[in-house]
């Protein structure tokens, strides 16, 4: 699935079949190129924030959770991960090499384990695993990474 | 294969580190081996107003420069200003502005940019020169190929006159000319 179809995707608690937020930005943890979590919106508590060790699904109409207690208030490295300055959509992304190869205009990933599939600009495709780093200047990416 | 660059355009580029940040821009580069490749580079906070940083990098440092950005490790690989700026042999990198002469005493032009050959080091191969009438170029700035060692002064930089017949218009095409050139010095033909 791509980020922006994900994006406004409906959090529903299980337990009680509700609508508990809805998915307002993506985070990648650049070590493993995989999703952390998802900063949510219109959640009923404090709480803004899902690791994606908590959710039980990732499903094609909506996140499924046991339970809206999964939704917390983040710390750590989730923290800086769903902070605005890590968002990836609209990144700038430099190559090991140097070389600007546009923004991120989307991402690619597989719902069942959260693994970014493929980072896509507005001139390149490159692999989730060539992700190398994400900061708050840019994605870098190892274009030539198997 | 070398990606050509002017060093103009590395000054204010962006330093960042693997993992995505920015943390300096370009302030000066140094040059060593008598002014013949890159030995370093100062360095100046970013943004519009930030001064000096007290730190400096070795080339041996830089894991790549591109075109957009200088990428490093992390900032773990500054090192302090004087050791980067002791191995500049000579202030031979600051040659904007001399003249250019060729061995048989024609004036090619003023230097107005280094051109860098960038691969595992960045060699200095040419210089962008506003051409004299010379060189039948109208006035217009080209590119001049240089031999590997050459003879230079803070007054002027004296070329073996072949270099003419190897100027370029762009840097596309360049790195060839520079070749073709160094390649007929080497092979000793007649000029």
């Amino acid at each position: 699935m791509r980020f922006s179809e994900a994006k406004n995707h409906r959090v529903m608690s299980v337990n009680d079949a509700a609508t508990v937020g809805k998915v307002q930005r993506i985070a990648v943890d650049p070590t493993t190129s995989t999703i952390a979590g998802l900063k949510l919106r219109k959640t009923p508590g404090e709480g803004d924030s899902l690791a994606w060790s908590e959710l039980s699904a990732f499903g094609r109409d909506a996140v499924t959770i046991d339970s809206a207690d999964r939704i917390v208030r983040a710390t750590g490295d989730l923290q800086r991960l769903l902070g605005k300055d890590h968002a990836v959509l609209g990144k700038r992304v430099l190559s090991v090499g140097g070389v600007d190869l546009g923004t991120v205009t989307d991402v690619d990933f597989d719902m069942g384990s959260g693994a970014v599939i493929s980072v896509i600009t507005e001139r390149h495709e490159i692999p989730g695993s060539g992700i190398v780093g994400l900061g708050s200047y840019a994605l870098v990416v190892d274009t030539a990474r198997p | 294969m070398s990606v050509l660059m002017r060093a103009t355009e590395v000054i204010k580029r962006p330093v960042v580190t693997l993992a995505g940040e920015a943390v300096a821009q370009v302030k000066d580069i140094v040059y060593e081996g008598d002014g013949g490749h890159v030995g370093g580079f100062t360095l100046a906070g970013r943004g519009l107003f930030a001064g000096p940083l007290k730190v400096a990098l070795g080339w041996e440092s830089v894991s790549a420069l591109g075109n957009d950005a200088l990428m490093i490790r992390d900032e773990g690989v500054f090192e302090a200003p004087e050791q980067v700026v002791s191995r500049s042999t000579a202030r031979r990198g600051d040659v904007l502005g001399s003249r250019v002469m060729t061995d048989d005493g024609t004036e090619l032009g003023t230097i107005t940019d280094v051109i860098l050959g960038v691969t595992d080091v960045a060699d200095v191969i040419g210089y962008e020169i506003d051409s004299s009438p010379a060189l039948g170029k109208d006035g217009r700035r080209v590119l001049i190929p240089l031999p590997d060692t050459l003879s230079i002064s803070g007054e002027a930089l004296m070329l073996p006159s072949a270099a003419k017949e190897f100027v370029s218009d762009d840097l596309a095409g360049f790195g060839a000319a520079v070749q073709e050139f160094r390649t007929r010095l080497a092979g000793g033909g007649a000029t």
